[in-house]
This record gives C-alpha cells, structure tokens and sequence, in this order.
C-alpha cells in the first residue's frame, strides 16, 4: 500500500499534462523516420577508419603530404612585377599512388579571361555616378593572372602540364609510390593588384605622395595543393572568396627588393646582419630583451626620411621557414619597424609591428602589445606558440599567413582616430595574429569548412580580446569595463539568428555558397562555442577539450567531425544534438513559458481525485490531494497555501517511517505548489535556464540539461514545491541562449513596450 | 568589357568579406510596423556605423565621426536628410514623409527611429530603399513590412530597390 500511495501521489503530481497529450484520436497518423533531435550523428558523419578515429583523433595510418620550396623572388617596383623562380620537392606520404601533381595558381582567379567574376547575378540600375559608369563599362580589366614561362624537371625538362583556371596538373613522369619524393621546378611572373582599388588579399598599396608602395604579398608563387584521406586532392577552384587548403612543408625564399626597403615575412631572417643597419642591429638586440614595451628598430623620423627618395640598388633577403603551410611578406621603404619579446612556455618570441607613418600615432601604441598578448591568451587556450615571431603589418584589409598578418586601422590626416578605429584595429590584428593556431597550425581546410578556422578563431579571440582589456586597461576609454567585443555573447547573434530563414545557411555550408558571410562563418560558430563553453559544458570541461583538439591537430588536417568528436571524447558530454542544431541546421532558439498553475495541498478530494482513489481502490481518506487554482474545490483559504506536512495523512506516514533523527533533515515543508509548462517555439534543442523568484525577494535559478527536451520537443511541464510564494518566472534571465523572442520569457508575462515606442519615450523625455 | 560590371562586384566584395573581423556583410535592415492604436508607421532603420559614416562623408561633410562623445548634433541632420532622399514610402499609391525620431548605437549599428503619422485605412504600402547604394555597390537592404496580420520580409539591391505589398 505504501509503494501504491506513493506512486499514485507522483502521478497525481507530475503527469498530469501527459494526459491531454495521450487522447486517442479516431485516426492514425502515418509513420516517421527517428526525428529526435537528440539523435545521434551518425547519418552525418564520416565513418571514423584507420585514418581518422571515431575519438576524433588521428588514426593509426593518418598521413600527410609535404611540399617544400626554394624560391627566389624579385619585385620590380617601377612596373609593380613579381618575378620567381621556384623549386617544389613533393612527398607522397599516402599509401597511394599518385601520377599526376596539382598546383594551384590563385593569381589566375585576377586573369583577363578569369571566370570569378561570371558567377555573381548583376543588372542595370536607372542611374549611377560617372566614375561607376566608366569603370564598369569602358576600363579594361587588370590583368593579374600568373605567367608561368616553364614547369621543368630538375634536369630542365619540361613537364606536361595543363591549366584549368586556378589549378594546375603537372603530368608526374613516373608514379609516385608512397614516400617517393619528386622534385621540379617553375618560373613565373605576374602584374602585382593594387588591393585597395582592385581587392585581394594580397597586393599593394599606393600613396601618391612621395609615390611609394606597401607591398603585402601573398599567394604569389604556385602552391602545391593538398592530397588527403577525405578529398584526394583538393583540387576545387579558388573564386575569391574562399580561403586555402595548404600541406605543410619547409621554404628558403629569397627575396630581392630595392636596397632601400625594409622586409620582413615568415621564417627566419637568415642574413639579418647583411640586411640591417649596425644601428638596427643593435635596436634589435635591445628588443629580444624588452618584455614590457616595444623597441623601435627603425623610427618614423628615419622612415619618413627613406621614404623621400629611391634606391636603384637592390638587396636581397634571406627567410627560411620550417613546418609552415604558406609563405608571406610585406615589403617597402615606408615602413616604420618596432618588437618585442613574449614569454611563451620558456621560449622567447618577438612580437613584430611593421607601419607606415599614416598608421601613427595609433599603431605604436597598440599593435605590438596586441601581437604579444594575442600568443598569451592563445597558447594558453590551446598550445605554446610554436614559430619565434608573429608579425602586424599596416594595410589596408584584415589577413593572415604563418607568422605573419596584414591588419587595418589608420587614423585621419591629422592623427585623430575613433574608438572604433582604434578597438577596430586592436580586435582585428588579435584576430589574424590568432589565425597563427587555425588554421596555420590546426591546418583545417579552409576551402571546404569556413567556419572551421574563422568560427574556431573568432571564439578565441572573444577570450584573447577579454584578456587584453584586463591587462592594458590603458587602452579601454573611459567608463568601461571590458574590452567591448562585438562577437561572442549569445545576445549578439540573435538578430542573425532570428532574421529572414530566405538568407540563412546552414554553418555546414561550403564557405562559397553561404548568405551573410561574417555571421555565418565567424560570429555563429563562433557564439556556439561560447554558448557551450559558459552554458553547456562550463569552462573546465570545454577549455579541456578545446585544448584536447588543438593538440591533437596542431601541424596536421583536421574535418569538422574530428573538432565535434574530440569536444564530446575528451569531456563525457553528448553534444550531438548541439551539433545537429547549431551546425547543420537553421533553427533557432526561442523558448517560453506558457501557464503556470498553482495548486494547494489538501486532505479533503475534489470530484477528481475521489475518482482517481476509487479507480485503484485506495481508501480515500488515506491520500492527500493537490487541487489547483479555480478548479473544482479550490477556495481562497487555500491561497496561503497549507504545509504538506501538516497533512494528518503525511504526518503520519512520516512519524511511522522515520527516526526523529531522519525527520530532522528532511526538506523543509512545501506550501505552495506550481506546475510550469514551458514551450518551446523554436527548433533548437538548448537548456531551459529559470529563474524563480519569491516573495521574499529571493531568487533560485535551475537549469534543467537540454534532455529536457528529448521526449517532447515542443513543451514540458515541471513541478515547483516551494515553501514561499512564487511572484515571477524568467527563461533564460541572462540571455545565455540566443533566446531571438524574449517576450515569450516571463511570467507574469510582461507586456513590453515595443523597441520603437521605448526609443520615443526615451527621446521625449 | 562586360565583365568588368561583374568584377566590379566581386573585387569589392573580396575587399570587404576577406578574412577579417569587418562586420558581417553588407546588410541594412528596415522593418516598417504598423502601429493600429497610434495610426502611425513606426520605421527602425539598421545600418553599420562605419557604413552610415561612410555615406554622410562622402555626400555632405567628410570630417564627421560618428558614435563619438562629442558628436555634433548636425549629425542627425544629415542623417535625416540622407535618409529621406533614399528611403522612400508610399501609402495608397501616394508618398508620404517621415518624421526623423532620433537614432542611437548600439554595438556597431545605427538605429534610426522614424514615423509616418496619420495612416490609415492601408491598402497598399510601396517601400523603395536606396540607402547605402550609392556608395557600397554591393549593398543589400532587407525590408520587414508587418502590418494588418503580414509579415514579409524583402531584400533589395541596387538594381532592384523596389518591394510593394497589397492588402486587398
């Protein structure tokens, strides 16, 4: 009877709402296929194999290929050329046999005959300005496509070769088995873009003064392309916008310029004291010892003094580059030069600022303590550090390459510039100098998976951009209190979130083919984490994992299931169904509350529970009931609320069946009893976060595990005892969950005031 | 030659949308409410801070900042009148003028807060939305309209400026 009486009271008490639910309906619905959204995801992933482990670790027989290059470069400034001459030795690590090589040639996507600019819709508008008008219909096109004069072997045999568009197949003279090595030779040339008035993310600058150009170079020689376990080669056409898939190799490049430029790019600078003046020299030494502030190597007197006039002669600089998947540099006699060094493990890194004078006063300031506190906060996130320098260079875009990266952020004429240039600046060299670890490092294929490296990148630099507020508070204006990041917090994704559904793709989308780029590929990706991190997971578990990953792929090719794999591996949290919903679908979170009941505690049954005693034949006078507000025998001296156990049939079950002692600890006694349903309008699956408050001024809040949902995706109902009065209810009261309708959020529901009534009001008064 | 429209288009976005923390895209957002009780077209006019700045610069004044503590206050001038040259309304068939509210920032977006009184008895609305056209060619304005139980969402581009929604 004991056991009977018991499990009659929870079903009094939680299932009430299943009822309703459970009506049989005359006609039967047809069958489905396992919609739950907590199904696992093995529909989408790759089966895990030798190469790749269902722990989302390398597996056993993982392999990568290598490519190493030798290459001597030469700018010719007047005409604004790029000559090269470059050696490629190619390593077939696969178990496979390769008979032919691809290359890809990027610059080709800026040829005459490029088909890049064919794929976007475009039509005539009724009118448009003169300058619009001429250069869309009377400027021929810049030519900026690769000249490839030969493709030898090393014997200066040339090679079969055929170009389609960006990628180039080189005809292998005999198959390649695994761990052969092959090796040949091209020479090229090609008219370098102006990035400002043509785009690209590399090219030069112009200023008409003194008519001097920054060169910041990149994608400039024929790179081999990747060959792995899920893509063969990945041989799919660079468009423009989205980014590379590179192996990782070793470079020795030199590069020639006019003597009176000053470079810098990535690998070691291996004939410093041949290329820097016995003052640099020392300036430099002095900077390999500076931890706290940048040593200025080259000044802005002494870089506006170069820049007044022109070398004929020229110098050549010597960078070799060990375990990096790309090459860049930055190149001109405007530059104004500045380091530090970084603690980072027990090594020493230099943090590198290279500027013109138009990025002053601005970039002094801020840029080399931005590059040092940027390897800070990552290495602690993921890995030490592992390259000697990372390098900020002023130009006009926001790009990265391995110890190098190309950042906006001037100030007007006059040196005045806006906070949002300055945190501008400040947040996009963190971001680049941050694309060292994804995808330079954590080497993801950039070309597939946007997201993987930007989504990966822009959540870090969230915490990066935290940290250096913390610890340059100098560089926050006045009144705040954190550095202000614009991308991170749930709150910030809800107008993407919630927009139109016609322009939202899913984040497991090409990068080519997504709408609304930056919210797709960097904020959204970007805020599941954090959501995961500070909601889900909490930062332990997270930053365990998170790390866990890096360290497995640092220097190898990681796919996004390696990255969803490792999260759950390494920290026994299911996040399949996050995955499912915040990754390879559109939904979105919008969960509310819907009634709340309140019921009283009583001895004495309403018609309902007489006949739910009589249905199992129980004594009537032996239960206790729960009857709720404005149903059938609820009255006003019911409002207070009765103590359960002052409940003669409770009181006296608990003094037959407990010691004094255990009586004692028991909970103290509900009066006031709740049944909340919530619901949930979205589709996404997320924790129901509440916030109770009572009438003591008090607050609880609970979070209920996103299993909540498992059974019944649009609504669930709990059960609130409480010995004080409840007087409100939030959902999600911290706006943890990208929550993109809040009005649903509280009970009693507010009636909010529409956002442009609330602005009126504000304004009048 | 042809291909230089379309080079056009595609260098500039590969300017803007390269691997950067600019903001997200090109994207301005108006949502135009009906509000039955106040008889008044409620307009909230999203736009980037760097983009609005952009536009004011080249068009009236090119030493203006915007979202500073000192802004001046001709800046809502020049907001109201830009906006009205490029954000047109018509109710009925006929246009009607709005009244610039004010506009504040938050994070890195201009809101502007505009209002059409005396409206009612809708039986079309015409919304053209050229903001921002003029200086970023590869712009989008998505237009909300939600009014009289409709709520429809369009996105507008330069040569296409137009969207029109018929209540009968």
């Amino acid at each position: 009877m004991k056991t009977l009486k018991y499990f009659l009271f929870s079903f009094l008490f939680v299932s009430g709402a299943a009822f309703a639910q459970n009506e049989i309906k005359p006609e039967r619905k047809p069958g489905h296929t396992n919609q739950n959204k907590f199904k696992q995801l093995y529909d989408e992933f790759a089966t895990p194999n030798m190469f790749r482990t269902g722990s989302g670790a390398p597996g056993p027989a993982y392999y990568q290929q290598q490519a190493d290059y030798k290459m001597d470069i030469e700018i010719d400034d007047v005409n604004a050329r790029l000559y090269g001459d470059e050696t490629i030795t190619y390593t077939n690590n696969s178990p496979d046999v390769l008979t032919y090589l691809w290359v890809q040639l990027d610059q080709n996507m800026r040829s005459r005959d490029s088909k890049s600019p064919l794929i976007n819709g475009s039509g005539i508008g009724p009118a448009t300005t003169p300058s619009r008008a001429a250069s869309t219909y009377l400027k021929e096109r810049f030519d900026g496509g690769f000249n490839i004069e030969h493709v030898k072997d090393v014997n200066g045999k040339d090679l079969p070769h055929m170009i389609n568009r960006t990628m180039m197949r080189i005809e292998l003279p005999e198959p390649m088995n695994t761990g052969d090595q092959f090796s040949f030779q091209i020479k090229w040339w090609y008219n370098i873009n102006d990035h400002v008035k043509d785009g690209g993310r590399s090219g030069y600058e112009y200023f008409a003064e003194n008519d001097n150009r920054i060169y910041v170079m990149a994608q400039f020689y024929p790179r081999m392309a990747v060959y792995n376990d899920v893509e063969g080669w990945q041989n799919s056409q660079f468009w423009g916008r989205d980014e590379f898939a590179l192996p990782f190799g070793n470079f020795d490049v030199n590069i020639t310029v006019p003597a009176d430029h000053l470079l810098d790019g990535t690998g070691y600078l291996t004939n410093r004291e041949e290329v820097y003046t016995k003052e640099m020299m020392k300036r430099y030494n002095e900077a390999k010892k500076s931890y706290d502030k940048p040593v200025i190597i080259v000044t802005e007197e002494e870089a506006r003094k170069t820049e007044k006039s022109k070398s004929t002669k020229k110098k050549t600089w010597k960078l070799s580059a060990q375990m990096v998947r790309d090459f860049g540099f930055a190149t001109s006699r405007k530059f104004i030069w500045d380091m530090m060094a970084v603690k980072i493990g027990d090594r020493d890194v230099m943090a590198v600022s290279m500027y013109s004078k138009e990025g002053n006063p601005l970039w002094e300031q801020w840029s080399t303590k931005a590059v040092a506190s940027t390897l800070k906060s990552y290495s602690r996130m993921t890995f030490d550090y592992p390259y000697h320098k990372a390098i900020s260079v002023h130009a006009p875009m926001g790009m990265e390459y391995p110890m190098i990266c190309y950042n906006f952020g001037r100030p007007d004429e006059n040196g005045n510039y806006s906070d949002r240039t300055k945190f501008g600046m400040i947040s996009v060299i963190i971001h680049e100098v941050g694309h060292n670890f994804f995808p330079m490092i954590v080497n993801s294929d950039e070309r597939q998976w946007t997201w993987m490296d930007e989504g990966l990148n822009t959540f870090v630099q969230y915490v990066a951009e935290q940290d250096f507020g913390e610890w340059y508070p100098a560089a926050l204006s006045e009144g705040m209190e954190a550095y202000p990041s614009r991308r991170g917090p749930a709150k910030n994704i809800v107008r993407y979130m919630g927009g139109n559904q016609d322009f939202i793709a899913p984040i497991m989308t090409k990068g080519l083919n997504t709408y609304q780029f930056g919210s797709n590929a960097y904020s959204k990706p970007a805020t599941g984490l954090n959501i995961l991190r500070e909601t889900v997971m909490g930062r332990d578990l997270f930053d365990y994992s998170f790390r866990e990953y890096a360290n497995r792929w640092m220097f190898k090719h990681p796919t996004p299931e390696d990255f969803f794999r490792t999260m759950e591996d390494a920290s026994a949290v299911d996040l399949d169904w996050f995955w499912r919903g915040w990754f390879y679908t559109t939904d979105y979170t919008d969960i509310g509350i819907k009634e709340v009941k309140k019921f009283a505690v009583t001895n004495n049954p309403n018609a309902e529970g007489t006949q739910l005693a009589n249905r199992y034949n129980i004594d009537p006078n032996t239960l206790v009931y729960f009857v709720g507000e404005g149903d059938e025998g609820y009255d006003e001296a019911l409002n207070n609320g009765l103590a359960l156990e002052e409940m003669p049939t409770v009181k006296e079950y608990i003094m037959d069946n407990f010691t004094p002692e255990q009586q004692k600890e028991m909970k103290k006694s509900p009066k006031y009893f709740y049944q909340v349903t919530f619901d949930k309008p979205g589709g996404l699956v997320m924790p129901l976060i509440v916030e109770y408050e009572y009438d003591d001024g008090t607050k609880e809040k609970v979070t209920y595990p996103a299993q909540i949902w498992r059974l019944n995706d649009k609504e669930v109902s709990r059960a609130i005892a409480s010995d004080k009065a409840i007087v409100s209810i939030t959902v999600d009261p911290d706006l943890e969950t990208a929550d993109v309708d809040t009005t649903n959020n509280s009970w009693p529901r507010e009636v909010e005031e529409s956002d442009f009534d609330k602005f009126k009001n504000k304004v009048k008064n | 030659m042809r291909s230089v429209t379309y080079l056009f288009l595609l260098l500039l976005s590969a300017v803007f949308i390269s691997s950067s923390t600019m903001h997200d895209y090109y994207v301005g957002v108006t949502v135009i409410e009906y509000a039955e009780e106040q008889q008044s077209l409620q307009i909230i006019n999203q736009i980037y801070i760097d983009d609005f700045e952009k536009a004011l610069r080249e068009r009236y004044n090119d030493t203006i900042t915007l979202a500073e503590d000192d802004e001046p206050e001709i800046v809502d001038t020049y907001m109201s009148k830009y906006l009205a040259k490029m954000l047109k309304v018509k109710v009925n068939g006929k246009e009607v003028n709005f009244k610039f509210i004010g506009k504040e920032y938050i994070d890195d977006i201009t809101y502007s807060y505009l209002e059409i009184e005396n409206i009612s008895n809708i039986k079309t609305i015409e919304v053209t939305n050229k903001a921002l056209f003029d200086v970023i060619s590869e712009q989008q304005n998505i237009v909300r309209l939600k009014m009289l139980g409709k709520n429809r969402s369009f996105l507008l581009v330069r040569d296409n400026d137009y969207c029109m929604l018929n209540f009968n």
